[in-house]
């Protein structure tokens, strides 16, 4: 140990150029390509500015015009939302799916596949398919009509009621089968000899998941749970293309809020200060929840 | 995820292009036979026409334009949508593309008070551009700096389009007024027609924007339109209401699905006798199947009050060039020869020869209903764009939301105008 640590050291010292450069070099490229822009949006953000003109600096204001702003009001409470029931329903029927077709049976890769199919495809196309199915004359109106639930044929889409669950459905479509894949991965860990040893103890199949599934899964919950808050934040292309944000903002999450304003509308300083609100969510949730798991870890 | 990770790859495939652009430059830049005085290589021209039949024409044109020798053209066709958010992208650009395809009048003014656009007084006076209406050359000078900026190409109008087959099946026929129009819609609702098609939903919300346009013409008349789109009246002042109340009688007879689909399957619904009529521009026949082309015919949008002068919808189409060109010789040589009767003519011949073209000389298309719109449009006393080419693009959000708010919950109306009036605010102030 103490011989390894001080050869590190020594070599430390004198770091070949080869190796600065293979980190330097990403480092300035990050610099330039991430982290100059991202300062860049924050200064926006201060300012008023339509793209064209040079950009006027107005501090805190686009701030305080969020405060005031109903539909800035709308978009977040539909994060939050989307965060919950998106983020809450693709982990639980991810882990159920999971569950359900973890044992090996004939034919059960199928299953897996036609599950996991979904998540090839890119949202925009996932969007378009949907798109399809909701028309007023739609696949769903069509199934509905054939057995006799006529009365709840519906224009999907363009009702400000359903608008905003009629999204959640294609992005959840999409993100079941990559939360299954997750936990089976998960449950391929779990020593057999554990449900063995619980079940010559007697457990029911209940005890066996609450004692034994559960807490051995910890370490794929961590990262469940940060790529669902991560992509819940981040949802934009399924909305923006099947409804984008409509009608009258009902779907509006803050993404699709923030390019409506900045490149519609063309408020750019506005549309950044919309950036940062969504970075510090983003941010503050994931930093949050890292610190927390890792401390459990420890 | 996927859309990121593209963007990210193909900033790189951009990145890696550039590169490669760099060297080849640099290898025509040595060759000895580098052309003297101009900046070299084809003028770039940016066109958001992307449905085939009209990229079709445009490269038609560019064809001919690249045989008659001196300067060269490319064509780089780009989604419209992504076109229209990148535009201000381009033009402020150090290294922008030449000419851009777009709109005269207020959107061509907010780009040309900024020094982005090329001046064109020189090709004005040519003979291409001469023998232009007034009319045309007031809505391409621009207020500011007195210059012209803009090419104009063609146009097009609105109107009430039907399928004459189902009109004469119905047994109805074209309305004067609005009592006439009110009572057509109610003759084609008993037949179980829905009378009036929209498309209003999709991408397209801002079809809804010409009812919006037409009934505040026939009942505020142009220039109240025009000065209400420039925020010198407000959008809840009680003219803008009486709007709404004209609407209001009209609305029953919408088709229940106008704020689901988008234009494009409402003209299907058209053309296939669901619906009994729509309110539309001539581009919508673009994707009309050719034996429905001649079955085609239009009404002009009902007059309410006859005391107001008649204004008709008629968007221009053209071209203008960025100011900081390098090669702004080649540029004006394109331009003028798209402002010629030969390429207009040409671009008609190739597309589905719907629209009117600029130049006096260029022959349209002749069927019956190009020379109905072509009458109509020359019949009328002030001829305006379409919303957003009149306000803003920036506008044109705040009338999608509140319109398709307003179909929806009509009797919500006057909270809908307050919260349209706050939001354009916005747009206006900055």
């Amino acid at each position: 140990m103490v011989l390894i640590g001080s050869a590190r050291r020594s070599r430390a010292t004198r770091v070949p150029p080869v190796v600065l450069a293979f980190v330097l070099v990403p480092l300035l490229a990050e610099v330039f390509w991430v982290f100059w822009p991202a300062l860049q949006g924050f200064y926006l953000s201060l300012t008023s500015w339509d793209g064209l003109a040079a950009p006027k600096f107005v501090g805190l204001g686009n701030f305080s015009e969020m405060l005031h702003d109903a539909v800035f009001r709308t978009a977040a409470i539909n994060t939050v939302l989307w965060l919950l029931l998106f983020g809450g329903l693709s982990a639980a029927l991810g882990l159920g799916a999971a569950l359900l077709l973890q044992q090996e049976r004939r034919g059960i890769g199928f299953y897996r596949a036609a599950l996991f199919l979904p998540v090839v495809f890119s949202l925009v196309a996932t969007a378009l398919v949907w798109q399809a199915m909701y028309q007023p004359d739609g696949l769903i109106n069509n199934v509905l009509e054939s057995v006799g639930l006529g009365g709840w044929k519906h224009a999907w889409l363009a009702d400000q009621d359903t608008a905003f669950y009629a999204v959640i459905v294609p992005a959840l479509w999409r993100q079941v089968g990559y939360v299954m894949v997750l936990y089976l991965a998960g449950l391929k860990g779990i020593d057999p000899a554990l449900y063995e040893a619980a079940k010559v103890d007697g457990a029911t199949r209940l005890q066996q998941f609450r004692h034994i599934t559960l807490p051995q899964l910890r370490s794929v919950n961590a990262v469940v749970l940060s790529v669902i808050v991560i992509d819940s934040l981040r949802s934009f292309d399924v909305v923006w293309a099947l409804t984008r944000g409509g009608p009258y903002h009902s779907s509006e999450l803050l993404s699709t809020y923030m390019y409506s304003t900045a490149f519609q509308s063309l408020r750019l300083g506005y549309g950044s200060a919309l950036a940062v609100v969504i970075f510090v969510l983003a941010f503050g949730v994931i930093v949050s929840y890292l610190v927390r798991a890792f401390r459990e870890a420890d | 995820m996927t859309a990121f990770n593209a963007t990210r790859r193909r900033f790189l495939v951009g990145a890696g292009a550039v590169g490669a652009g760099a060297l080849l430059s640099g290898c025509v830049t040595q060759s000895p036979s580098a052309s003297g005085g101009k900046s070299g290589g084809p003028v770039t021209l940016q066109s958001n026409l992307s449905s085939p039949q009209a990229k079709t024409a445009m490269q038609a044109i560019v064809a001919a334009f690249d045989e008659r020798g001196d300067a060269k053209a490319e064509l780089n066709t780009v989604a419209s949508e992504t076109f229209r958010t990148q535009l201000p992208t381009y033009l402020t650009s150090a290294n922008p593309p030449d000419v851009y395809t777009w709109y005269p009048g207020s959107v061509a003014e907010s780009y040309a008070k900024k020094d982005l656009l090329l001046g064109l007084d020189d090709i004005w006076e040519k003979p291409e551009l001469s023998g232009y209406s007034d009319a045309l050359k007031k809505l391409c000078t621009s207020a500011s700096s007195g210059k012209k900026v803009f090419v104009p190409t063609s146009y097009y109008w609105w109107g009430m389009f039907y399928r004459k087959s189902n009109f004469s099946k119905w047994g109805v026929q074209e309305p004067k007024t609005w009592d006439e129009f009110l009572d057509l819609c109610d003759k084609l609702k008993s037949k179980g027609v829905a009378p009036i098609g929209l498309g209003a939903g999709g991408d397209t919300p801002w079809v809804a924007s010409a009812w919006f346009d037409y009934l505040d013409i026939r009942v505020n008349g142009a220039t109240y339109h025009r000065e209400l789109l420039a925020g010198k009246h407000r959008f809840d002042d009680p003219e803008v209401r009486k709007v709404f109340d004209k609407w209001d009688e009209a609305r029953p007879y919408f088709d229940p699905n106008g704020t689901a689909i988008p234009f494009q399957d409402a003209t299907t619904a058209l053309l296939q006798g669901r619906t009994g009529m729509m309110l539309i521009g001539t581009f919508f026949a673009d994707a009309a199947p050719k034996d429905a082309l001649g079955d085609l015919d239009f009404f002009q949008f009902p007059i309410i009050d006859p005391k107001v002068p008649v204004a008709e919808e008629a968007p221009t189409d053209g071209y203008f060039a960025s100011a900081r060109t390098k090669r702004a010789d080649d540029v004006k040589e394109l331009l003028r020869y798209l402002a010629t009767a030969e390429a207009q003519e040409l671009y008609l011949k190739s597309s589905s020869g719907t629209t009117l073209p600029t130049h006096p000389d260029a022959k349209d298309a002749g069927t019956p209903l190009v020379l109905k719109g072509r009458k109509v449009i020359e019949g009328a006393a002030d001829l305006t764009q379409f919303f957003n080419r009149d306000s803003s693009d920036a506008l044109q959000p705040t009338a999608d939301t509140a319109l398709v708010h307003y179909l929806a919950k009509p009797k919500e109306i006057g909270s809908i105008l307050t919260t349209w009036q706050r939001s354009a605010q916005k747009i206006w102030s900055q």
